[in-house]
């Protein structure tokens, strides 16, 4: 328990979470780059928030290449500090502004490592439960690994405990989030690794809507009106009679994905399906043909090396 | 998983002795550092002996599960365990005089609330608590910080109720024991008096559990025995079977010498407390309220010329020298 601030030395500020700020910084005894997540818990009504517990749970439970590491931890005054891995840039702002450098070996590579950081989890009981391209880092080497463990929990695989249906973000939200499901699973990681890995082939979001309604109404005519068959059980969800759509076919996915290889639009559908059951899972997807077909996933040493730090 | 977790590697110690090395020696520690000025013979007068720390900290745990039993909305058996966890490891490395059981207590089960995902706001949470609830909010926000930072933020704990549903299912599939579920009583009679030993610190969870389902066997004049060799450890090998055998023996016979401290003793020990307890953590010293409002005005200090640096600014190539 020596660790404290004066280890560090502040080189410049990156963000601003939802509880604090974000600064980069440099381990001073080993050289080393980080971000130091400050949490103010002063003016706090509860105490430190349980997001950040459940972070700090999360992450001391999960090691893996593709999920962000937590270095340590110490308090300052009255906040407490997180120390995590440094990564210089993210998807986010891949697609946004350097769109050019995302060709599709190089997708390919990038949905490799959310999926095998996706299995990591779940292999561990845990889910996300707000993957996004903001949530996904890429560290100075080309590797992307999944942050922002703030709405991260537990789960138990019999299902028998109610959790929030308030969480991820719209465009990446499963539709029985959308419906206000308080009983669901790790397949809504699925249904939002499905979203992202489009998102990266197209370079749009597959779903954008701009209000929860809209999202829903735009799913819903993506994918057809749900019947038993497509989702059984839909008709049982909390918030599912409270909103009628127009009756609508689904729209046959060439035409949603214009210009998309076969295979890529087969492991797209194999996660955006109503019926999380029939959502694969990600195991299962790291063998899916597309990629395996050519062309194959860069390597490590052609995935771009982001320099450029990341400032908002 | 435990035999990975945390609490394996850093707080599951070998035996008693052990724990009670580190108990006298933060004992020590803090009547070194406070009563130097004392006469080596006169010291025990004033301040509490390991013995009289161990006795007040076992009246706290009964308060613990006094709380916790009595805690609306009822609260799940893995907040309760998870809180005793954390006050036993708090008090492996910290003296009670240094910070007192009670203020302890509430926050170790705060926070085992939150790390339990039982969700209660602080308001709801102090309602709970006789007496003053805006101070004793103020106390336990203060103490949360310092709670996690001496577990080694270490908040994931394995308990004990998970590993004795397995049991149960097992028996319930494997053996011919009549209607296992007539254990549960037993076992939960065991398992509430469990955590008021040190068991705990000293064994896995699945050994515990297993302790407290052989011992609400035996209750109901049943035998699991065969269970446990022929079944559970029928190819782990003789050794192994030993040291479990051992460890549940130990286990029970901690259970059977759970005694409350009596009364008068306990009274005359907190009269010594308050006496030598670190008035730099009373929360009613004119010192800690001072600490306090030291602390929140550190927050808000822009970066300065001092050479302590500050996380606050958006300082750029701030060199910080320590």
């Amino acid at each position: 328990m020596d660790s404290d601030v004066t280890n560090y030395s502040v080189v410049g500020r990156i963000g601003e979470g939802a509880h604090g700020l974000v600064f980069k910084a440099k381990h001073l005894p080993t050289g080393r780059e980080v971000a130091l997540k400050k949490i103010l818990i002063k003016n706090l009504e509860d105490g430190i928030p349980v997001n950040v517990m459940r972070e700090i749970k999360a992450l001391q439970l999960l090691r893996c290449k593709y999920i962000i590491k937590l270095h340590d931890m110490f308090p300052r005054g009255m906040s407490l500090v997180l120390v995590l891995e440094y990564m210089c840039s993210g998807l986010w702002e891949m697609l946004h502004h350097n769109q050019q450098e995302l060709t599709l070996p190089r997708v390919k590579a990038y949905a490799q490592m959310l999926l095998k950081g996706t299995r990591y989890m779940h292999a561990h009981y845990v889910m996300h439960r707000d993957l996004k391209p903001a949530n996904l880092l890429i560290n100075h080497e080309g590797i992307l690994k999944i942050a922002d463990l703030g709405l991260a929990r537990l789960y138990w695989p019999d299902g028998g405990r109610p959790y929030s249906h308030q969480v991820a973000t719209r465009w990446y939200r499963a539709p029985e989030l959308l419906y206000g499901a308080r009983y669901y699973t790790e397949k809504v990681d699925l249904w939002a690794v499905g979203c992202i890995i489009a998102e990266m082939i197209t370079k749009q979001p597959l779903f954008s809507g701009e209000s929860d309604i809209e999202q829903l109404a735009i799913v819903l005519q993506h994918l057809g009106t749900p019947t038993q068959e497509s989702w059984p059980g839909h008709e049982h969800l909390p918030d599912f009679h409270k909103i009628t759509f127009p009756e609508s076919a689904p729209t046959p996915w060439h035409e949603l994905l214009p210009a998309v290889e076969p295979d890529a639009i087969n492991l797209v559908m194999s996660f955006i399906s109503y019926n999380e059951s029939k959502r694969i899972s990600a195991k299962q997807a790291l063998k899916h043909p597309w990629f395996i077909n050519r062309p194959l996933p860069a390597g490590l040493e052609d995935m771009p090396k982001p320099v450029a730090t990341k400032s908002k | 998983m435990f035999s990975t977790s945390s609490q394996k590697k850093f707080w599951t110690f070998g035996d008693e002795n052990e724990l009670v090395c580190l108990r006298e020696k933060h004992n020590l520690q803090f009547i070194l550092k406070h009563g130097a000025h004392i006469d080596e013979y006169q010291r025990y007068n004033f301040f509490l002996t390991p013995d009289e720390e161990r006795l007040l900290l076992k009246q706290y745990e009964l308060h613990l599960k006094e709380f916790c039993k009595r805690f609306s909305p009822p609260m799940p058996k893995g907040v309760v365990g998870t809180a005793f966890h954390y006050f036993k490891r708090f008090y492996l490395y910290n003296s009670s005089m240094d910070y007192h059981p009670k203020e302890i207590l509430a926050t170790c089960v705060y926070l085992a609330c939150k790390v339990e995902e039982f969700n209660v706001s602080i308001g709801q949470f102090v309602a709970n608590i006789k007496g003053d609830r805006e101070k004793a909010s103020d106390i336990i926000l203060n103490n949360e910080l310092l709670l996690m930072q001496q577990l080694n933020y270490h908040l994931t704990i394995h308990n004990p109720f998970r590993p004795v549903e397995g049991f149960l299912i097992d028996i319930k599939t494997r053996c011919s024991l009549a209607n296992p579920e007539r254990l549960r009583s037993g076992i939960d009679e065991f398992l509430e008096k469990v955590f008021l030993t040190d068991a705990c610190l000293l064994y896995a969870p699945s050994q515990i559990a297993l302790a407290a389902v052989l011992h609400a066997a035996s209750k109901e004049q049943e035998n699991l025995d065969s269970y446990v060799t022929d079944m559970l450890f029928r190819d782990a090998g003789p050794d192994k079977l030993a040291v479990l055998i051992e460890a549940v023996r130990k286990i029970r016979s901690l259970v059977k010498m759970v005694e409350s401290p009596a009364r008068e003793k306990v009274r005359l020990i907190e009269k010594k407390l308050d006496r030598c307890r670190n008035q730099e953590n009373n929360p009613d010293s004119e010192i800690y309220k001072r600490r306090m409002r030291e602390a929140l005005d550190e927050d808000d200090l822009p970066y300065s010329a001092s050479n302590r640096m500050s996380l606050d600014t958006s300082g750029v190539s701030q060199v910080s020298i320590s």
